[in-house]
């Protein structure tokens, strides 16, 4: 199997304090920051890496997973990242943050998979830093491909993706047809997430995503990591999303103690208004 | 002697000669092994983050196997060795900054590791022949064997050449029999390969020590005491070995016959680093629990880090954490640019490393107070974990008088040669040795730091005078002692503490003159504030250093701990 995972590297959610608004409210300052891969797509790679290997063998490896990303040189250590724990090659799609949006990279995503030609695009259910949501599903449409998004759990089939998603009060079972794509939450890293047909049913993964030892790390330099111009996969590079201003959240007011579950009630009825 | 100013930054410093090409601009990893470094942080903190329970490894004082066998899957046993012997390779800068990160989140692991690495098998390193290497190198790359080094015995611990374990040939040369005993030696309950140092010729007192360095498997016959038990670290075992009639084949000496103090000083020089690399990550982790814990206790109806007192403490433990990672990255880019002699910088780095780290711990310790105080939180154990930097891989004090004589050994011949040609005695020749210093400044033509960023020049010019100041003294202290240099240590003291200070602030300079360069001065805000504190603190104790050589209170000193001795305690009691 042939999976292409699309990788975003975002600012360190745990590092949210840094990110920095100019008074002019334009852009978010981006200087300092510390990045991360979106974890959502770091779940994404996990799922590909596991579709595509025997669970009880993960040195040897079964498929392919190429990783793309979008951004500047510097986003190349997110993709030299994944090669290190088992992507074989990555794509960087030369682009800058701030002039892409969810339609334009879906749309540079569709050139790249018809090039590509990928059994699986897995992707994450979003980016935790714009929490847009609309890639995958942009993609899909665009491939006019079978879609199944936020994916709990996958289990290959012939030709087919059985996957689960987490709905309200219970779990809804799709089975996609090949090529699809999936976009996957956070459960899908669990010990018996996902299996390929390869991995036994008894086998359990570790809880969360794999991390590279170091000798693959070093081994990772040597894999193949093209540059692509974002102009060759959309030579129309209009934005359909415009951000008209950013403002910081107001920082969180100071509480007060209460002395006991009445004068609570009374505050929430009176003051907050909320009861 | 041109050439030795020019192989070392800090000796020339004692010369009056700022040889600021060598530290500038300031070092940094290539692109590529940034980005590798970045990713290896990344595994090594999922990693510790995923199995390392600190307070539990502190508490059943092992590391479990579990975890070590995690850290050797990981590769984090074969860091510096070169990848033809199974290693990861990486560069002097790399491993420092992977240490820095294990130093910050677990002390034993750190000490275990760097015993291993640092000094277990460095002097396979530095010295081993390839037969050496291709024989033991890949085990320990992987951690399959675990290496120590093994120097201390109970009569011999600052004074490493006392030792007594001894090394006779037998088998007309072809091997060596040992017999002795070492102590405190890390890694000693479970090591596979020991670097042992033996004395090849009988001991005398006074006369030059033949030590020769080994490389002795457990299986040839060593066995080790149990786990000492200890105030810090207490996740490394630290025990006894005992070697008796241990026979080791001659192709296992490492180095040359008789050359092993050599060894043994060349793996610590190198060693000292990771030690100091340690100390930073550990000020990293302390200075994140301080901020945390001064943003959320109140007294007083305040956040306490609104108090004075409480952002003075803040400041200095960022400034000086600031010139101990400075300090330490400029270091380990000298070794990495293969200068000769880097034994001085090492040397800063570790005294300075593990008094930083003392007083960041210790300043923490005080903000977080009670809680501080209790097991419950992990003050009191990095307090514990940190305490015994000052003290292994030479004590701090041994290394001040390292510091101080080993500077001023070219300033000290320079001036023995000329008095010599003049057929002057070292005492008398008072004026011409400034001439000597004059010839020396000359030929390399340079005193001022002129690389520096301007917006850096009131501290540039206040470096520039105390490097001058510092030449002067050294001078004068030579000239007026002559030899007995070695025998003046409170004269060493101030030697070395003006040069340490001086190496430190020109480390922040480099480094800050980097980041102005890079991201212009508003971009650079935070370097050039903690540069200017740190000069201000390393200017008073410059200052009071250089009037300390003028008047003192050395002989008073000295006096009362004589007479300390013969009362043999506290002379006094009020009743
Ligand atoms: C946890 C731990 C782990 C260790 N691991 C190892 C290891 O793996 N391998 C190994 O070989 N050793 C190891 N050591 C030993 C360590 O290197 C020695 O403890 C250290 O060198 C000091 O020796 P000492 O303890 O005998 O002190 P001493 O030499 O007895 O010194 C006592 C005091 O006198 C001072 N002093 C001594 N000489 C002078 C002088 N000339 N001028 C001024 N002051 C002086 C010292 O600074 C110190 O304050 C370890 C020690 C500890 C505590």
């Amino acid at each position: 199997m042939k999976i292409l995972v699309a990788l975003k590297r975002v600012a360190d959610p745990d590092n949210a304090n840094k990110v920095k608004i100019p008074a002019s409210g334009e852009k978010i300052d981006t200087t300092g920051l510390e990045w991360k891969p979106n974890p959502f797509d770091e779940y994404a790679l996990e799922a590909a890496l596991r579709l595509t290997e025997n669970g009880t063998q993960p040195k040897v490896r079964a498929g392919e997973v190429v990783v793309v990303t979008f951004g500047p040189k510097e986003t190349e250590t997110t993709l030299r990242a994944a090669l290190a724990t088992g992507a074989d090659r990555a794509i960087r799609v030369d682009a800058s943050d701030d002039k892409l949006d969810g339609d334009l990279v879906a749309r540079a995503l569709k050139a790249l998979v018809e090039k590509e030609k990928p059994d699986v695009v897995l992707m994450g259910k979003q980016a935790v830093d714009g929490d847009s949501n609309q890639v995958g599903q942009i993609l899909a449409e665009l491939l006019d491909w079978p879609m199944a998004t936020f994916a709990a759990t996958i289990r290959e089939e012939a030709g087919a993706l059985l996957v689960g998603r987490e709905v309200d009060g219970g779990v809804s079972t799709l089975r996609v047809k090949l090529p699809a794509v999936v976009t996957v939450d956070l459960r899908i890293v669990a010990p018996t997430s996902v299996y390929s047909t390869k991995t036994p049913s008894t086998h359990k993964y570790n809880d969360g995503v794999r991390f590279a030892a170091l000798p693959a790390i070093m081994a990772a330099k040597k894999k193949p990591l093209v540059e692509v111009k974002l102009a060759d996969l959309a030579p129309d590079q209009a934005l359909k999303v415009s951000y008209h201003g950013f403002a910081a959240p107001p920082a969180r007011k100071a509480g007060i103690k209460v002395k006991d579950v009445s004068e609570l009630v009374s505050k929430l009825k009176n003051e907050a208004k909320v009861l | 002697m041109p050439p030795l100013i020019e192989q070392s930054f800090t000796k020339a410093l004692f010369h009056g000669v700022i040889a600021e090409d060598m530290i500038f601009p300031y070092p940094e990893m290539t692109s590529e092994e940034r980005q590798s470094t970045s990713i290896i942080l990344d595994s090594v903190r999922r990693f510790f983050a995923a199995n390392v329970d600190s307070a539990k490894i502190d508490r059943e004082q092992e590391i479990p196997k579990e975890v070590m066998d995690g850290l050797r899957s990981l590769g984090l046993f074969g860091l510096q060795i070169p990848t033809e012997y199974g290693g990861i390779g990486l560069s002097t800068a790399a491993y420092v900054r992977v240490m820095q990160e294990i130093g910050g989140m677990d002390a034993s692991i750190a000490v275990t590791l760097g015993a291993h690495q640092s000094i277990g098998y460095k002097s396979l390193l530095l010295f081993g022949t390839p037969e050496q290497k291709r024989r033991y190198l890949p085990k320990l790359a992987t951690g399959e064997s675990v290496a120590a080094f093994a120097l201390t015995e109970p009569s011999a611990g600052s004074d490493a050449a006392a030792i007594k374990t001894r090394a006779e040939v037998v088998d007309g040369g072809a091997a060596y029999v040992l017999n002795g005993s070492k102590i405190w030696i890390t890694n000693g309950g479970f090591a596979d390969v020991f670097t042992v140092f033996a004395r090849t010729s009988a001991l005398e007192e006074g006369s030059k020590p033949k030590i020769t360095a080994f490389i002795v498997e457990r299986g040839m016959g060593v066995t080790s005491g149990p786990n000492e038990h200890k105030l810090g670290i207490r996740g490394s075992s630290t025990t006894e070995i005992f070697l008796e009639n241990v026979r080791v084949p001659r192709e296992n000496v490492v180095g040359d016959v008789g050359k092993g103090f050599k060894v043994a000083m060349e793996v610590l020089n190198s060693g000292r680093l990771g030690l100091a690399s340690g100390c930073v990550g550990v000020c990293k982790t302390l200075l994140r629990l301080a901020i945390a814990r001064v943003e959320e206790r109140r007294a007083f109806g305040r956040n306490i880090g609104d108090f004075g007192l409480i952002k003075d403490k803040i400041a200095r433990m960022l400034a000086e954490t600031y010139a101990l990672e400075s300090m330490t990255y400029l270091t380990a880019g000298l070794v990495d640019s293969k200068i000769a002699d880097y034994s001085l910088e090492s040397a800063i780095c570790k005294v300075k490393g593990s008094e930083t780290l003392w007083s960041v711990v210790n300043e923490t310790l005080q903000i977080a107070a009670g809680i501080g105080y209790m097991q419950e939180y992990p003050y009191e154990r990095i307090l514990r974990d940190s305490r015994v930097n000052l003290i292994f891989e030479g004590t701090n004090e041994i290394l001040r008088c390292f510091i101080a004589l080993s500077g001023m050994a070219a300033p000290g011949k320079a001036l023995a040669e000329v008095a010599k040609a003049m057929r002057e005695p070292i005492k008398g020749f008072g004026l011409l040795s400034d001439f000597a210093l004059r010839k020396a400044r000359a030929a390399l033509g340079r005193e001022r730091m002129t690389r520096v960023h301007p917006l850096l020049g009131r501290e540039a010019v206040i470096f520039e005078e105390y490097v001058s100041e510092l030449a002067v003294q050294a001078e004068n202290v030579l000239r007026k002692h002559g030899r007995d240099i070695a025998e003046m240590q409170f004269t060493q003291l101030r030697i070395a503490d003006m040069v340490m200070d001086l190496f430190a602030v020109a480390a922040c300079l480099t480094r800050t003159t980097r980041a102005i360069e890079r991201r212009g001065e508003d971009g650079a805000r935070r370097e050039i504030d903690l540069c200017s504190l740190y000069l201000n603190m390393a200017h008073k104790r410059l200052r009071q250093n250089v009037s300390d050589f003028a008047r003192n209170d050395d002989e008073l000193r000295k006096a009362i701990a004589g007479r300390a001795y013969i009362d043999g305690a506290y002379p006094f009691d009020v009743l």
